[in-house]
């Protein structure tokens, strides 16, 4: 009996339990010191609902035993494309929104593709290559975003006429697109239901993906290649789909962002945000090569806690504001743990 | 016999695209080849030791070790204490560089035993440590300094009373280092003893080569298997490269930072690690295999670029961004292609190895 | 017996570190060396300051201070060797002197007063610590920044 709490305490690991731990701790202290729990509940709902997309896009591409998404900047390099795109044509309020998805989306496949050819070459050596294409793609288009033709005076310098901006407000744009459909406001809580039903709808539409027959095929493809390639299952092309999907994911997921946040966040803005992303779906239970919808939610919460609960809580209990260097090393203490793991290698 | 040749060809691929790069940017930068040639021989000493204690992790089969900012991080520690004690000079490097090591050798300890648990994804492992120990090292700096470490100056300590300053001067080090014994060569300076320091660190490489415990790491990069078969204790062996990895950066960040004069503190590390692996494959060394030539090479020819590109950038469009992001770009390129090339190269082998395999069963 | 031997090497190799360190600690403290040209007083007698004085560090000129001027320099560890070239009314001819003094160890900024110090008064008399006097814009907190991106623009 003990050993099997031994057990199970080791699967659900150290970091985890001690992150979780913190979180309860924190939500606990949080009257105590005098914050006020309704705006720190209605933070961490507006909070997950900006970020659920681009944490549910870790899972396709961990199914398929491609590893941790760390490439998700080139899927929200498509993101930016199609929100700029879209502006750039005139497009307005929630038309806007629905534009951008929809340019988003070739290129988010086509870059997707190009991608997952080139994760099909080098299995194995998944997640430090994913850095670097996500790394690679971030500065290529840096200077993309200078040079392209834009003109919306919106977006573009003022001064030069031309090259975008770091940040471009998206107000009379799709700021709020999805947040302010059917919003719930209850005293100082605030929820987001329109944003929230359609990260339901997205992550229901990836539960439904995986229980197909492709999906089935993509979790054979990622707990054991040789069997699924022994079963008569191509599997580059299963790896290729799981890439593109986690792609097209990153690249909505950034644009949901957007729409909460309010402002459109270029250049070197994208470099580290799959970082935070990887890190959240770990926290809730997922490992290198397996992850589940529940995963995502759960990971969210608790990654999106932390990061609103921590300044205030710290703050005013000690007086100074760790909040920055606990998330550091709460993130990263977490990937490394996950790295650790001995996982049935996928190759 | 051929296969070897492709092989050459395609590492000399990377240096020969930036001989190209160098070539067509210098005459558009518009600088003197004096003024390049004093940049590049500054650059040389400042960067190469950084860049050398690369070379045993890889030596071991690590891979690009991403947690040399370890070190650089242990350096940071030990010269802003230093800064403090108003030991200055040479003998400030000095001190600075032992009380490095304790730091660095348990930082080197602590990654190397994670490393051991990720065998075959060492490189995102070592690259996600990094993040995390610059998480404690914010922890040691941030709030630490001035409250349990003692800090007497308030022109390192924040206003606040603890913490340390966004910049700490290095002034009282400032080229101590390349000054001493620096000679000039026609208009440009050479720091003579820091490239003396960095020759005797070559020749140390060299030597560590032969000992040992070089050939048990080189036995162990090659295949952990049959080493430890061999009777090699594998995961001892492994650390042991980590550390002494970790402890020359940090010597290598202490040459780097008294160059340049000043310490930012909290950004100072954050990219080094970067920019020494892109310069390294930039030489022509791949995960796998890389030589002291490949380190000066990659000097020369990476920074030459570093240079080059902004200005040839800002000549071409007439924005000198471009030519900013150009060389970080292509900074990140570079790692990118040399790691598919690594990648790549592994499966060709191993799939090679399975036909043999398979071959030699079917003639049985 | 191999192992002890490599003990008894580590525990050596280790002590002449720290022997070094310690050396270290002792050549490289380094001071900052305030000359005051300026008259003073002491046991009521009072000090003129001189016309000119120039003071002369290591073959290098550090310091020119006329009558009532402050100059400063920089000294890597705890004695003070100088030359102090004088000039007593102006027209006359610089006499020079050679002056060496220990300098305590504990004290980032020290005060020289020349008058003092040539008239062959104790230490006391003409060394005093030097305070620097924090100015209120330094004093204004400052944004540190930890996590931006920072594109290296040198390396």
């Amino acid at each position: 009996m003990k050993d099997k709490i031994m057990d199970s305490l080791r699967e659900f690991g150290l970091p985890r339990l001690i992150i979780t731990g913190f979180l309860v701790l924190l939500l606990i202290m949080a009257p105590f010191v005098g914050a006020d729990l309704p705006t720190q509940i209605s933070n961490i709902i507006n909070r997950f609902s900006w970020n659920g997309i681009l944490v549910l896009a870790m899972v396709p591409m961990v199914h398929s035993g491609c590893g941790l998404n760390f490439g998700l900047p080139l899927g929200i390099i498509s993101g930016l494309l199609g929100a700029t795109i879209s502006i750039e044509m005139g497009f307005t309020g929630g038309m806007s929104f629905v534009v951008a998805i929809l340019v988003a989306t070739p290129f988010a496949l086509v870059f997707g593709a190009l991608y997952g050819w080139l994760l099909n070459k080098i299995k194995g050596g998944e997640m430090m290559i994913a850095t670097y294409v996500g790394f690679s793609s971030v500065s290529l288009m840096c200077m993309m975003w200078l040079v392209l033709p834009y003109h919306s005076p919106n977006m573009v310098w003022g001064l030069a006429g031309k090259g975008l901006r770091t940040t471009i407000s998206l107000e009379g744009y799709f700021d709020q697109a999805l947040a302010s459909i059917a919003r719930i406001e209850i005293g100082n809580i605030s929820i987001p239901t329109g944003t929230l039903i359609f990260f339901a709808i997205l992550a229901f539409a990836i539960w439904a993906f995986l229980h197909t027959k492709t999906g089935t095929a993509m979790t054979a493809v990622g707990s054991n290649p040789v069997f699924a390639k022994a079963a008569g299952i191509n599997v580059d092309r299963i790896r290729m789909l799981s890439v593109v999907m986690s792609t097209w994911l990153a690249a909505i997921g950034i644009l949901v962002y957007e729409q909460g946040f309010g402002f459109i966040q270029l250049y070197m803005a994208p470099f580290y945000m799959a970082l935070p992303a990887v890190s959240a779906i770990l926290i809730g239970g997922a490992s290198v090569n397996k992850a589940s919808i529940m995963n995502v939610i759960v990971g969210t919460i608790l990654f999106q806690g932390i990061v609103t609960m921590t300044p205030t809580v710290m703050n005013n209990m000690i007086h100074m504001d760790m909040s920055e260097v606990i998330r550091i090393i709460a993130s990263m203490g977490m990937i490394l743990f996950a790295l650790t793991r001995k996982t049935e290698a996928s190759r | 016999m051929n296969d070897k040749k492709k092989i050459n060809l395609r590492q000399a691929s990377v240096p020969i695209m930036f001989i190209i790069i160098c070539i067509f940017c210098i005459p558009l930068s518009g600088l003197s080849p004096k003024m390049l040639i004093n940049e590049i021989i500054t650059r040389m000493g400042r960067n190469a030791f950084l860049i050398l204690s690369l070379l045993i992790p890889i030596m071991a089969g690590m891979g690009l070790n991403f947690g040399m900012t370890l070190g650089a991080m242990a350096a940071e520690i030990a010269l802003i204490l230093v800064c403090d004690w108003q030991i200055v000079g040479v003998p400030g490097m000095v001190l600075a560089a032992i009380i490095s090591v304790p730091i660095s050798v348990l930082l080197g300890i602590f990654c190397g035993k994670i490393l051991n648990r990720a065998k075959g994804r060492e490189m995102i492992t070592s690259y996600i440590m990094a993040f995390f120990i610059n998480g404690i090292y914010q922890i040691v700096v941030l709030y630490l300094m001035g409250k349990v470490i003692p800090i007497k100056h308030s022109s390192i300590k924040l206003p606040r009373g603890y913490g340390i300053r966004n910049t700490v001067s290095l002034l009282s080090m400032r080229q101590k280092l390349d000054n001493m014994l620096a000679i000039n060569v026609a208009g440009v300076k050479i720091p003579l003893l820091t490239f003396i320091i960095i020759a005797i660190m070559c020749l140390v490489i060299v030597w560590f080569r032969r000992t040992k415990l070089g050939q048990d790491m080189r036995a162990v990069g090659q295949d952990m298997e049959v080493a430890r078969d061999a009777g090699i204790n594998v995961e001892r062996t492994r650390i042991i490269s980590i550390v002494i990895s970790t402890v020359l950066a940090g010597f290598g960040m202490i040459i780097y930072l008294q160059n340049m004069g000043n310490i930012a503190t909290y950004t100072a590390h954050s990219q080094i690690g970067m920019f020494c692996i892109a310069a390294l494959l930039v030489g022509g060394a791949s995960v796998d295999k890389a030589s002291i030539g490949n380190v000066f090479l990659g000097v020369v020819l990476f920074h030459t670029m570093f240079i080059v590109a902004p200005r040839a950038g800002a000549y071409i469009t007439g924005d000198s961004m471009i030519g900013e992001y150009f060389r970080v770009f292509v900074s990140y390129a570079v790692i990118t292609v040399a790691l598919i090339m690594y990648e790549t190269n592994k499966r060709k082998a191993k799939s090679a190895a399975s036909m043999k395999l398979k071959e030699a069963q079917d003639e049985e | 017996m191999k192992n002890k031997r490599q003990l008894i090497f580590r525990a050596a190799a280790i002590a002449v570190i720290l022997v070094i360190a310690v050396i270290m600690f002792i050549i490289g403290r380094g001071h900052t060396i305030y000359f005051d040209n300026v008259s003073a007083d002491y046991e009521g007698k009072s000090y003129d300051a001189y016309y000119k004085v120039t003071v002369i560090k290591d073959g290098e000129k550090v310091a020119k201070l006329a009558e009532d001027e402050r100059g400063m320099t920089d000294l890597m560890g705890q004695t003070l060797s100088m030359t102090l070239e004088i000039t007593d009314e102006k027209g006359q001819e610089p006499h020079s002197h050679k002056v060496s003094m220990p300098i305590p160890y504990g004290i980032d900024g020290i005060v020289i007063n020349v008058p003092e110090l040539m008239a062959g008064l104790p230490s006391q008399a003409y060394m005093s610590e030097f305070v620097p006097i924090a100015t209120q814009e330094e004093d204004t907190d400052e944004e540190v920044v930890t996590d931006e991106f920072v594109m290296e623009s040198d390396i």
